[in-house]
């Protein structure tokens, strides 16, 4: 079976040679992005982490102050 | 995967990439764009590579429906309609309508994909320039046999319809 004109007006120059760079550089930024989302999200989850642990015990400091700790006495 | 191993997948199919912009696009500035954009998408999803089609396939899919997004949200279609009751008659007609469309002269091709709808201009080109079996075209679109090939019909008609429209008899 004959394919001609498909075949005639088929592409054939070469791509751009500048074009491997800027595909290169932005695949390379995408690279560094994701990096930098990934231990975004790492170091959120912790602080989430660390905030929880910090409140509990600042309650658990305030409600023990409420109950043993003893007024000062007055002069 | 580090860039610079996927460098080697970008010096391997770049040119298949720009190719099938291009001839999708009709424009090597907006094919240059489309190439950019494809490997960029290809990398973000690497991950989603699940190796069962090849590599190649895989990335062909991803630039023809990139193109094809591209092209249906940027391009002024010509509307052409086409009697879908007359295509269930046309399985006889395929040898004529294909001889009638691979006769066409190059320069008269050309004008013709330039007008007709990006998705039948991605099957026209995928059956006859790059030579992808029925098979290969179901795994690209997605779509099963019968579809494939109703699609490829589809679009030899409304080439066809557009040719003639194109360039009226006798001129």
């Amino acid at each position: 079976m004959s394919q001609g004109p498909f075949k005639i007006i088929r592409p054939s120059d070469e791509p751009p040679a500048e074009l491997r760079k800027e595909v290169m550089g932005s695949v390379k930024l995408m690279m560094l992005m994701m990096r930098f989302m990934q231990l975004f999200m790492a170091d959120y989850a912790g602080t989430i982490f660390e905030n929880f642990r910090i409140v509990g015990r600042r309650n658990e400091r305030d409600g023990m102050k409420g109950q043993s700790s003893p007024e000062p006495p007055k002069t | 995967m580090d860039p610079e191993r996927f460098g080697v997948l970008y010096d391997r199919f770049v040119e298949r990439v720009y190719h099938k912009c291009v001839s999708m696009a009709g424009d090597k500035e907006i094919a240059k764009d489309l190439v950019h954009d494809i490997f960029l998408k290809t990398f973000a999803n690497l991950s989603k590579f699940d190796h069962r089609s090849k590599f190649g396939t895989w990335l062909y899919r991803i630039t023809y429906n990139y193109c094809l997004d591209h092209l249906r949200t940027s391009q002024r279609k010509l509307a052409v309609d086409v009697d879908d009751d007359r295509l269930e008659s046309m399985e006889d007609d395929t040898d004529r309508y294909e001889a009638e469309l691979l006769s066409l002269r190059a320069d008269k091709l050309s004008e013709v994909l330039a007008a007709l709808d990006p998705a039948d201009r991605g099957v026209l080109l995928m059956r006859y320039q790059d030579d992808l079996s029925v098979k290969e075209m179901m795994e690209v679109l997605g779509l099963g046999e019968s579809a494939v090939k109703m699609r490829v019909m589809r679009a030899r008609e409304r080439a066809l319809r557009i040719y003639e429209e194109l360039i009226p008899e006798g001129s």
